[in-house]
């Protein structure tokens, strides 16, 4: 049973259509990060599931409930936002019994499930601090605090991490994946960050212009994406794109020949299945797939190369003056100006 | 460098063009009668020859005697409670004759200025003094003179005391009254805008509603219309409201009886709704445009904690407004408590219903030349601005939304 659904829903800030018909379901407690670049509609579709940005079209329920109508607090939901709203003026322990006080809960049951949503965070003993006392990640927990002591059916983050410094971004990762195996509680997440995408998720909805481009588990999507958006989002350095000519496709296991950038390849995985032989497409292949191979088909001639230690990151010019990038967890010796040939598994390039 | 030099330069002088006439008004108002009528306030702070008259002795009394000694200060004090004189005596002026250079074996009289230590006659007596004020007066044998009164210039201390203060506020009741009035005008003046327009200044901000930038632009736009050009129309509305309630008084109550139906048109009520009415676009366009600054994440955190628009207000907005709705109302305080204008033509008109500002303007009639009194009043009605502004000043704070959102 889908905890949190979405039926066809839009939305429209004037003449621009910036949610175009999501439909989505999660289950309960499952994490689910939407992820996608800037401007994708990501946080407008959270906004509209707390309820803080009114449908156009289409329907949300949560909890086997229609909400669309609902205002958000009779939602079920708490959200943790970007920059943390904390209320300035109230104490820790106020800012996350606010709500349980708007309730009307009696004194008692308001301060144990403060004091229990504390303990959870650790912070007990910050309760009586104002935030301007607090650092950024504390802060952040209270945020998440008052999230806790609602009880809430969904869990809403936006953006939650983005005001950390990295250090503290990793620590409160691992935090944040630590309370939701402990919570069980459905969360939504949004990102734009791929390593908190994949690294938390159950499920990543990637969306661009406000459309979904592919839902999945983090590894199906780096492993099989639908389309040539997601196969460049996902993934560092992103993947190399190759232009060139559909050959010959045995469509029952959807495996084609693929002609251009002075490679003939056969038994390259197919993604889209409408394709004939003969139109121009393009072939994917992650930097990390590339093999140094003096009798490869690929060849480049060095224009930069990035030694991270862990990792070395190349980057080439093709003959036919395609950029792309190599990426070996070894320290490789190639200098800028050297040409350099790759071979790689055709079983993990895809033709889009 | 050099243009900080030049604003702190800027600066000292602007700060010493304002504390000129208060130091002025104060000082004026501590110095005694005679003090302020005879010379200006800058004289005040540093010793100032200042001419007085005493008399040698008491009159009537017949004791005879060949040298008498006395105090020019304790003649000069005597009785007094305040202002004692105290300094250097450094001259008495006398009448002396003398030969008349023009008219040879002639004498002539005129004044003359003896110096301390320098004996002089009167009354067939020699009088000698000293600049501490000790006089001797010898005769050549006893006798019993009139008391002489002399004119002498005493290079003065400065004395300051607070006997203006007690005058105007004890000898009659005119100034506490005019106080309690402006106290009656002004608090609810500043409290009944200041509430109306947080509540409208929290609509404006962040509830939709249609035509909310329009009439936002219309309130705004009414802060042009000047006072003075509404009078008319204000005084006949609130005669027309008074003989409404007058009519509704004879129905309602047995006041023809003793003929105390007339409900005055003029009154305490009149002049807050007056101060209301034109306090508010003001009020409206400061808060909305501080409302409105306020981060959006609070407010809508607070609708996902289930705060109604009420809740929000008082609960998230109010506590985080304080810094604005705190300088309003000293705006408003300051501009109520120094209103003559619309207190002279909308306010009650009895005399001791009299607003403070009022009270000054009367007292220029009243007091005539006696400065000390008018600047002890004046001083008195500044006293309560001045205390307002220092005990509201802790709200003044900066940074009231640390820690709420990023970089906060």
């Amino acid at each position: 049973m889908a905890q949190v659904e979405l039926k066809r829903v839009n939305k429209f800030f004037g003449e621009t259509e910036v949610i175009r018909n999501v439909d989505l379901e999660i289950s309960k407690g499952e994490f689910v990060v939407f992820v996608g670049p800037s401007g994708c509609g990501k946080s407008t579709l959270l906004r509209l599931i707390a309820g803080l940005e009114t449908l156009t079209g289409g329907d949300i329920a949560i909890a086997d409930k229609t909400v669309t109508d609902l205002p958000p607090s009779k939602r079920g939901i708490a959200m943790v936002f970007q920059s943390y709203a904390l209320y300035p003026h109230m104490t820790v322990f106020h800012n996350m019994a606010f709500s349980l006080d708007l309730q009307g809960l009696p004194r008692k049951e308001i301060k144990e499930r403060v004091e229990k949503a504390a303990q959870i965070l650790q912070m007990e003993s910050l309760l009586d601090r104002k935030p301007a006392a607090l650092s950024g990640g504390q802060r952040q927990r209270v945020a998440i605090g008052r999230a806790i002591v609602r009880n809430p059916d969904v869990f809403l983050f936006d953006e939650p991490l983005s005001n950390l410094d990295a250090a503290l971004r990793h620590d409160t990762r691992v935090e944040i994946a630590r309370l939701h195996s402990q919570l069980d509680a459905t969360t939504i997440y949004v990102t734009h960050d791929q390593v908190e995408a994949m690294t938390l998720a159950d499920k990543i909805v990637v969306l661009k212009d406000g459309e979904v481009m592919q839902t999945g588990k983090p590894m199906d999507l780096f492993n099989r994406p639908e389309n040539e958006f997601v196969a460049g989002f996902l993934g560092s350095p992103t993947m190399n794109f190759f232009d060139g000519v559909l050959g010959p496709v045995v469509n029952d296991v959807n495996l084609a020949e693929f002609h251009g950038q002075g490679m003939e390849l056969r038994d390259v995985p197919l993604v889209s299945t409408e394709k004939a032989s003969g139109t121009t497409v393009r072939l994917g292949i992650r930097p990390q797939h590339l093999v140094l191979d003096p009798k490869g088909a690929l060849k480049g001639k060095v224009t930069l190369v990035e030694q991270l230690g862990t990792e070395t990151i190349i980057e080439l010019m093709s003959p036919q003056k395609v950029l792309f990038r190599y990426a070996s967890s070894e320290q490789i010796d190639l200098i800028a100006g050297q040409h350099a040939s790759f071979s790689f598994d055709v079983g993990k390039a895809h033709i889009f | 460098m050099i243009t900080r030099t030049f604003s702190h330069l800027v600066l000292a002088l602007i700060v010493f063009i304002w504390i000129v006439p208060f130091v002025a008004l104060v000082s004026t108002s501590l110095r005694s009668e005679t003090e302020a009528k005879t010379s200006g306030f800058w004289t005040a702070f540093t010793p100032t020859v200042l001419g007085h008259r005493f008399s040698t002795h008491d009159k009537g009394s017949t004791v005879e005697f060949i040298e008498m000694s006395g105090n020019i200060f304790d003649r000069l004090n005597g009785e007094k409670s305040g202002f004692l004189v105290s300094g250097e005596v450094q001259s008495i002026l006398i009448k002396a004759r003398i030969m008349n250079p023009d008219k040879p074996g002639k004498t002539k009289l005129i004044r003359k200025l003896v110096p301390a230590g320098e004996p002089f006659e009167t009354r067939g007596g020699s009088l000698v003094f000293q600049s501490n004020g000790d006089f001797t007066w010898t005769f050549p044998e006893a006798t019993a003179p009139k008391p002489k009164k002399l004119d002498v210039f005493i290079n003065q201390d400065p004395i300051f005391g607070a006997d203006a203060y007690i005058e105007v506020l004890f000898d009659n009741k005119n100034v506490p009254n005019a106080l309690i009035s402006s106290f009656i005008v002004t608090i609810p003046a500043t409290i009944i805008p200041i509430t109306i327009a947080a509540f409208a200044a929290y609509a404006f901000a962040w509830m939709q509603f249609p035509g909310r930038d329009w009439l936002f632009v219309l309130v705004v736009s009414l802060m042009v219309v000047p006072t003075q050009l509404a009078f008319l129309p204000i005084l006949q509305g609130f005669s027309g409201i008074a003989s409404w309630a007058t009519a509704l008084n004879a129905w309602l109550t047995d006041c023809e009886i003793n003929d105390s139906c007339q409900v005055a048109s003029k009154s305490f009520a009149s002049l807050w709704i007056t101060h209301t009415a034109f306090g508010l676009p003001l009020a409206i366009y400061l808060l909305r445009n501080y409302i409105v600054g306020l981060p959006k994440e609070l407010l809508q955190s607070a609708r996902i904690d289930g705060a109604s628009h009420l809740q929000i207000f008082t609960r998230i907005i109010i506590p985080l407004s304080v810094p604005a709705l705190a300088s309003f109302s000293i705006f408003q305080f300051l501009w109520v408590w120094n209103d003559l204008i619309v207190a002279l033509y909308i306010g009650p008109n009895n005399a001791s219903d009299l607003v403070f500002p009022i009270r000054l303007q009367k007292q220029l009639g009243t007091f005539k030349d006696q400065l000390h009194l008018l600047n002890a009043s004046a001083v008195i009605s500044m006293i309560v601005p001045v205390i307002v502004f220092l005990s509201m000043q802790r709200y003044f704070i900066r940074g009231l939304l640390a820690g709420s959102v990023k970089g906060g």
